[in-house]
């Protein structure tokens, strides 16, 4: 994956962390301190991604994303702010961020979102309509599940979920992601809630033999159907 | 916003009236004394001539007695024009000389002699006189009176002057006062008006055009005034949330950054993790409470917003839960209720309220959302059979930090109600707990959004 990303970051650590992250995922990274040299940048190079913090010295990155689609950047812009409550998250996503993630983060949490941006829009669609994961299939126009070729009863909720578990298949997916993409609620009700839903999804598929939903290591789940999964 | 149109026309009406009528009595009482005055004067030229008359008889009669008085009477009998009456009679009663056949019924003769005092005023077919009635040595009675008709047809006159001038005098006060009254009212009604858009939240609400430079423009600058204040300080109280968001997450940020390099103690780094997030979590609520409480009444960001729709979705997120926790949960929601409000902090609300429900509540519990329509409101109502609020806590169960000692195992920072109060406000929702309820009910009714709307 030879990706560019531009982190615009002010705080020397913060910058260091988002840095080392995707560069882990093998992009190349630019880096830059104040909004104006960060816009400047976002202007004149084609990034993939644009990792953007609010509060910068010469302004909010939020105010600015205007600024940089006006320079005919195309980059996905993800918001990584200190303002972090619903109210900041939804004005955000509203003003033309892709997303938005609060610090303070997990490094492993700012993979998980930068990789779903990465992937945005590269789903394998079949048919424009049947989408497979070894015994998995997903029908979208039909909304339903089906584990070798057996079909698993899914609520609309669930079946939603494993949409969005399907668009990003072998990424570490939040319960922070889960609940802003699949219940579009931006705030965190500290609870088990989401634990619950993916709980039984993933009771379901594995009564129908498929493994497809892991827990991944602090934060989130994985979907990664394997060809030949056992079961 | 409250209409004080009807308030302000009733003060305008009061005024005038009691201006009006203060002109009124202050002039009645200014002419009831010219009145008298003027009476009291013309009575006094009646007496004056009158007296003048008796002066003459006087005398002629101490010249040469009755024949005198008797030549003179009938002299000027005959030159009588109305405005007098004269008489004269001997001891049987007869007329000697006078206008008049007869002595006036009811007249008594007093005295004898030619002063005017003592002089008695009497009615006779429909004129008042002023007489003086003597008995003359000799027992010749004697009566000189003069008609007080030009006196009262002169009073009569000035009655209906005055009456005519009391007239106009009431319709005049009545309409200066109530243009008086109007100017004053309607500079109070603008600051009415002013302070109506700012308690809806409008704190940049302003008096258009100049201040007039009298105390109703000294007053309206010192509201402008202390409207920039709490404006300023409203502004920069958001600033300071925001700067302290910023502050205390970019270290906690760090320290989240080192954990996750520490090796081999995961279980020790997991736990700070966990500590880290619920204070964040905390932090967020005491923000989002002083966020919805600054926005409080403001129709700002507020835009239509199906509350059914969204108490079905969290009810859908909630309803595993409640279902795993051995909950008999049902949900009564009418659709397509709407209101003005923001969809996540209504969410928010419902999470909290249900997450609460779910967290106190034991096995076999009941729980029941409700949202229907109740006039011009909604209701929306959490209830569940669970072990309620502890009695003590009623009056404080939506305060910060406001806990059960009972509840100190369960997890909460005790800003879950005093949150969903603030949201409740921010939508100018009313929120109630109703009494007499087994297990803990809440009730919150918010303003319904018209279809037309």
């Amino acid at each position: 994956m030879d990706e560019r990303i531009l982190i615009v970051e002010d705080d020397a650590e913060t910058a260091a962390a988002v840095r080392a992250v995707v560069e882990g995922m093998g992009c190349s990274v630019d880096h830059c301190d104040t909004l104006d040299a960060g816009i400047a940048a976002a202007t004149s190079t084609p990034y993939k991604v644009i990792v953007l913090d609010r509060m910068l010295p010469g302004g909010d990155g939020v105010e600015a994303m205007a600024r940089i689609r006006a320079g005919g950047s195309t980059a996905l812009i993800l918001i990584l702010s200190a303002l972090g409550r619903a109210a900041n998250r939804v004005e955000g996503l509203e003003k033309g961020a892709d997303d938005y993630l609060p610090k303070p983060f997990e490094p492993d949490e700012l993979r998980a979102r930068v990789r779903a941006l990465l992937r945005r829009g590269t789903m394998q669609v079949l048919d424009n309509d049947l989408l497979v994961f070894g015994d998995l299939e997903i029908r979208l126009k039909a909304r339903t599940v089906h584990v070798k070729r057996t079909h698993v009863a899914v609520s609309p909720k669930e079946f939603e979920l494993i949409t969005y578990f399907a668009r990003n298949a072998g990424q570490v997916v939040t319960r922070m992601q889960l609940l802003e993409n699949v219940w579009n609620l931006h705030f965190d009700p500290g609870t088990n809630v989401v634990d619950v839903h993916v709980g039984r999804l993933r009771r379901k598929l594995e009564e129908a033999g498929s493994l497809a939903i892991q827990t991944a290591r602090g934060e989130g789940y994985v979907f990664a159907p394997l060809p030949g999964s056992p079961g | 916003m409250i209409s004080r149109r009807p308030l302000a026309a009733r003060a305008t009406l009061r005024l005038a009236a009691v201006m009006a009528l203060a002109v009124t009595l202050l002039s009645l009482g200014a002419m009831a004394l010219q009145y008298r005055l003027v009476e009291a004067r013309l009575m006094q030229a009646q007496r004056a001539l009158l007296s003048a008359d008796l002066d003459g008889f006087a005398a002629l009669y101490d010249q040469r007695r009755i024949i005198a008085l008797r030549q003179a009477i009938d002299y000027r009998a005959a030159a009588a024009t109305g405005g007098e009456m004269l008489l004269l009679l001997d001891r049987n009663g007869t007329v000697l000389a006078g206008t008049r056949g007869g002595w006036p019924e009811g007249l008594q003769a007093e005295g004898d002699s030619f002063a005017v005092e003592p002089a008695r005023a009497f009615s006779e077919a429909g004129t008042r006189w002023l007489a003086v009635a003597r008995d003359l040595p000799g027992g010749f009675p004697l009566l000189v009176a003069r008609s007080l008709q030009p006196v009262d047809d002169t009073l009569a006159a000035m009655r209906r002057g005055m009456l005519a001038l009391l007239a106009a005098m009431l319709v005049a006060g009545g309409v200066v006062g109530w243009l008086a009254a109007r100017s004053v009212m309607g500079r109070i009604g603008r600051l009415n008006d002013l302070a109506d858009r700012v308690a809806e939240g409008a704190l940049d609400a302003r008096l258009p055009g100049p201040r007039s430079p009298d105390e109703f423009g000294l007053l309206e600058t010192h509201v402008h005034g202390m409207l920039d204040r709490i404006q300023n300080l409203n502004r920069a109280t958001h600033r300071l949330s925001d700067t302290i968001a910023h502050e205390l997450r970019t270290p906690l940020n760090r320290m989240l950054l080192k954990l996750s390099r520490i090796e081999g103690q995961e279980d020790l780094a997991a736990d700070l993790r966990a500590e880290m997030r619920q204070a964040i979590r905390m932090f967020d609520s005491l923000l989002d409470i002083s966020r919805a409480e600054a926005d409080q009444g403001s129709g700002g960001g507020l835009v239509p917003v199906d509350l059914s729709a969204v108490a079905g979705e969290v009810w859908e997120l909630y309803e595993p839960l409640a279902e795993d926790k051995g909950l008999d949960a049902q949900a009564l929601i009418a659709p397509g209720l709407r209101v003005l409000g923001d969809r996540n902090l209504i969410a928010q609300l419902l999470s909290n309220l249900l997450d609460n429900a779910i967290k106190y509540c034991a096995k076999g519990d009941l729980l029941t959302l409700t949202v229907a329509e109740a006039g011009d409101s909604i209701l929306m109502r959490v209830a569940d059979t669970g072990p309620g609020l502890p009695a003590d806590m009623r009056g404080a169960a939506f305060e910060r930090f406001v806990r059960a000692d009972r509840d100190r195992g369960i997890k909460g920072h005790g800003l879950g109600l005093a949150l969903v109060r603030a949201i409740a406000a921010r939508h100018g929702a009313r929120l109630t707990l109703p009494e007499g309820n087994t297990g803990f009910t809440l009730e919150i009714l918010w303003p319904r959004l018209q279809q037309s709307d």
